[in-house]
């Protein structure tokens, strides 16, 4: 119970643990604001809801800011009414300040930068949402994220022989693609010019952008390795404010790279991880860092500049836009090297407006695609980014993050445009020219025998004998996956909602279930569960699928074991097959 | 100059070690987990347990919750190499009296593990990380709580404090290290 005069064992600490974060800075902006509104049209969200005036950022700002006024500041304890100091009793008036600092703010930075005091609401935001962590008081999946990332090391909780797995196989894909058994993801190698760090989402989503990488690497020529621990370098330390999960996550990679002796650590596309790790990182850690730290975007581009790998930008000829990430840009001041691979690698670029540190959050940072209560609130905002989009006529946004793919994947698809998400590292292997190392003999190229071809021929086909549901509401979805999957070899059968998803996986036990994650009736989560709890069907394998990214969200947090793959909506054969055969753990 | 840390000290008759690791991976008679009041796995080691040992524990966990801050239980540990695990529901998130609570906590694990038959038994930081409990305030009670309890009639031989990183392993070394003193 909680009243003007008792307050809550959390609201106490909160108010307590504010105190010491009180910086400088964050002192500075706490005083600061002048009210003058100039940071109002800056927000998406205001933008998005003109006639709601609690996504205003100085609205916002002083939901906290009068917490310091009363508590830390002269003025409050005189004349707390004039300059609207106030307080929290309740672990309910702690609930509304978490609705604020997570649910209205994706701490993009946009309104800091418009800000003419100075005030940096991102910064006393992330600081607020530290405090309500140290009391336990967060999104679910906030949670989720921060557990996953203190104790498996890695925030999607890719246990270590999932992540060195994915490199076993991203190596031989890479063998059979270039034709050199030679070529593989080196792992601990020491005394490396470049440690090569990843996000997680890499591991469980989006493996080709690893392959890519290491394909860029190895043209170069490069002496790289990625580490076997340590290899994170996302930090939701940034994003729930919490400090301490920040320093030890840096820590970690920073300690594993010293430990390989590597010269240099290089980060792969993703604003939140390249600014926790370059610039945030030290000082969480307090970490003297006895290495250089990039951005992959530099290092693929100091490659094309030094002539370690050559480029056909014809082969990205479609008309191409570039989103910057808040992070690499508002806060790390990456704008011109991203442009200038861009315009190395492809052949239509057109710039977006605002662009560079006035650009639009994607709607998806901050945390905000683990924090699925929200989703709504963040699609409506992503109107405004979506129109951006539009206004560029390009049919392939390029940006430098993971969350921003995520985000704009799903703000592309609420709002139905034409257009597709990629990275800068997906353009440069797609253009690279590969140099000629064979020399066909001058009699011309080898006869190959007679049975070698009979033998290839009667190759199996690749998912024979494998029994697979396909569980989708959308026939054509249905159609595309079972001819796929026939036309491989497959036996399919097909479900339409999840009372049918059940019903066929307990009467075919098949190898594999495909389960769409927005089907109308029974809930996805609960048809996975009941999949999962069902005795008979221990052994069977299920994929995911979900044009909406925080729906995972809704699967992972389940308390049974989590799908042994995910796919996006849509999805190409090749990276279909990619997939499924990597689940059904078969021979590449 | 005494020695500022250490790995391994002897309490009684048993042993205390220090390692760096993956606790869910080791071989030992029983690890702790530091559960949910509901006893439901969810993230972190709890992902690692559901993933590797398979659906038998949280099936096993469903009989068994809720459960009392200061309280632990015991599942199988499925597909994994530990005999069993035991899991021990702890104070969390800055809330009131954190240390006396992790003694309770610390002490029914050891407790649970001693009804089990257990020699050798593993526990993580307890707390510290996600649930917030300050490491070095983790290290004083556990070390402490080990003192007391192993000194007394026991049959657990070795205990094993399990932790994942530096950050971790220099609060308990430095902690071994006075009571080796």
């Amino acid at each position: 119970m909680s009243s003007k005069n008792h307050r809550s064992h959390n609201a106490q600490e909160v108010l307590s643990r504010l105190g010491k974060k009180l910086s400088r800075q964050i002192a500075g902006s706490m005083v600061a604001c002048v009210h003058c509104g100039m940071c109002t049209n800056s927000c998406h969200y205001v933008l998005a809801n003109p006639g709601d005036p609690t996504y205003a950022p100085a609205y916002k700002a002083d939901r906290i800011r009068k917490l310091f006024k009363r508590h830390y500041d002269w003025t409050g304890r005189v004349f707390p009414w004039w300059v609207k100091a106030g307080s929290v009793f309740s672990d309910e008036d702690l609930e509304e300040l978490k609705d604020t600092v997570f649910g209205k703010c994706t701490n993009c930075r946009r309104c800091s930068v418009n800000c003419p005091m100075g005030v940096d609401l991102a910064t006393f935001n992330r600081m607020a949402r530290g405090l309500l962590v140290s009391v336990g008081i967060m999104p679910e999946g906030v949670a989720v994220v921060s557990k996953d990332q203190w104790e498996i090391g890695n925030q999607m909780g890719v246990l270590k022989e999932d992540y060195l797995d994915t490199l076993d196989w991203m190596s031989e894909e890479l063998q059979a693609e270039l034709d050199d058994p030679a070529v593989a993801i080196p792992v601990d190698k020491p005394d490396c010019e470049i440690v090569y760090s990843i996000n997680p989402r890499e591991v469980k989503y989006d493996p080709r952008t690893i392959s890519d990488a290491a394909k860029i690497f190895y043209f170069a020529g490069e002496n790289w390795t990625m580490p076997s621990e340590g290899w994170d370098m996302t930090n939701f330390g940034l994003f729930s404010g919490d400090d301490d999960l920040g320093g030890a996550v840096a820590r970690r990679l920073f300690e594993k790279v010293s430990e390989l002796r590597g010269k240099k650590l290089v980060i792969s596309e993703c604003g939140h991880g390249y600014r926790s790790t370059r610039c945030e990182g030290p000082n969480w850690a307090k970490f003297d860092v006895p290495f250089e730290m990039e951005s992959s975007i530099i290092t693929m581009l100091r490659y094309l500049k030094e002539g370690r790998i050559h480029v056909d930008k014809t082969r990205n000829s479609e008309p191409v836009t570039f989103h910057d990430s808040c992070n690499n840009a508002r806060s790390c001041g990456m704008f011109e090297e991203p442009r200038e691979l861009l315009r190395l690698v492809t052949t239509d670029f057109r710039e977006m407006y605002p662009n560079r540190a006035e650009n639009f959050c994607c709607t998806g940072g901050g945390g905000a695609m683990s924090m699925s209560e929200y989703t709504p609130r963040r699609l409506k905002s992503a109107v405004v980014k979506a129109n951006q989009l539009k206004a560029t006529g390009a049919k392939v946004v390029v940006t430098s993050c993971h969350n921003c793919v995520d985000g704009l994947n799903d703000l592309i698809r609420h709002y139905k445009l034409d257009m597709r998400v990629t990275q800068l590292v997906n353009l440069v292997a797609n253009a690279l020219v590969v140099p000629a190392r064979v020399a066909v003999p001058a009699g011309g190229p080898p006869e190959i025998p007679g049975e070698a071809v009979e033998a290839f021929a009667a190759e199996r086909p690749v998912l024979a004998d494998r029994t697979i549901v396909v569980a989708d509401d959308e026939p054509d979805q249905v159609t595309l996956l079972a001819t796929i999957f026939e036309d491989h070899g497959a036996t399919v059968y097909r479900a339409y909602s999840g009372d049918e998803a059940l019903e066929a996986a307990r009467s075919r036990k098949p190898d594999l279930l495909t389960l769409d994650l927005a089907m109308p009736g029974r809930p996805a989560a609960e048809v996975f569960e009941m999949l999962r709890k069902d005795a008979g069907l221990v052994d069977l394998k299920i994929c995911v699928r979900s044009e909406r990214p925080e729906l995972r969200q809704t699967i992972y947090e389940q308390a049974v074991r989590p799908p042994e793959g995910y796919l996006d909506k849509p999805v190409d054969e090749q990276s279909l097959l990619r997939s499924v055969r990597k689940i059904l753990e078969l021979a590449h | 100059m005494p020695k500022t840390t250490a790995e391994r000290v002897r309490i009684g008759r048993s042993s205390l070690r220090l390692i760096r690791g993956d606790i869910t991976e080791l071989d030992v008679d029983a690890f702790v987990y530091y559960a949910r009041h509901d006893l439901t796995l969810g993230s972190g080691f709890g992902t690692a347990i559901s993933q590797r040992g398979g659906p038998a524990i949280q099936k096993e966990l469903s009989q068994l919750g809720p459960l009392e801050t200061g309280q632990a239980v015991a599942t199988g540990a499925g597909k994994l190499k530990a005999g069993c695990i035991i899991h021990a529901v702890g104070p969390r998130f800055n809330e009131a009296d954190t240390a006396g609570k992790l003694r309770r906590t610390v002490l029914a694990a050891l407790t649970v593990a001693e009804e089990k038959g257990v020699k050798r038994i593993a526990l993580p930081p307890m707390g510290a990380g996600f649930y917030a409990v300050p490491l070095d305030l983790c290290a004083r009670v556990m070390v402490e709580t080990f003192q007391e309890y192993l000194q007394g009639r026991t049959g657990i031989e070795e205990v094993v404090l399990c932790v994942m990183d530096q950050r971790e392993f220099a609060p308990f070394a430095a902690r071994l290290a006075l009571q080796e003193a």
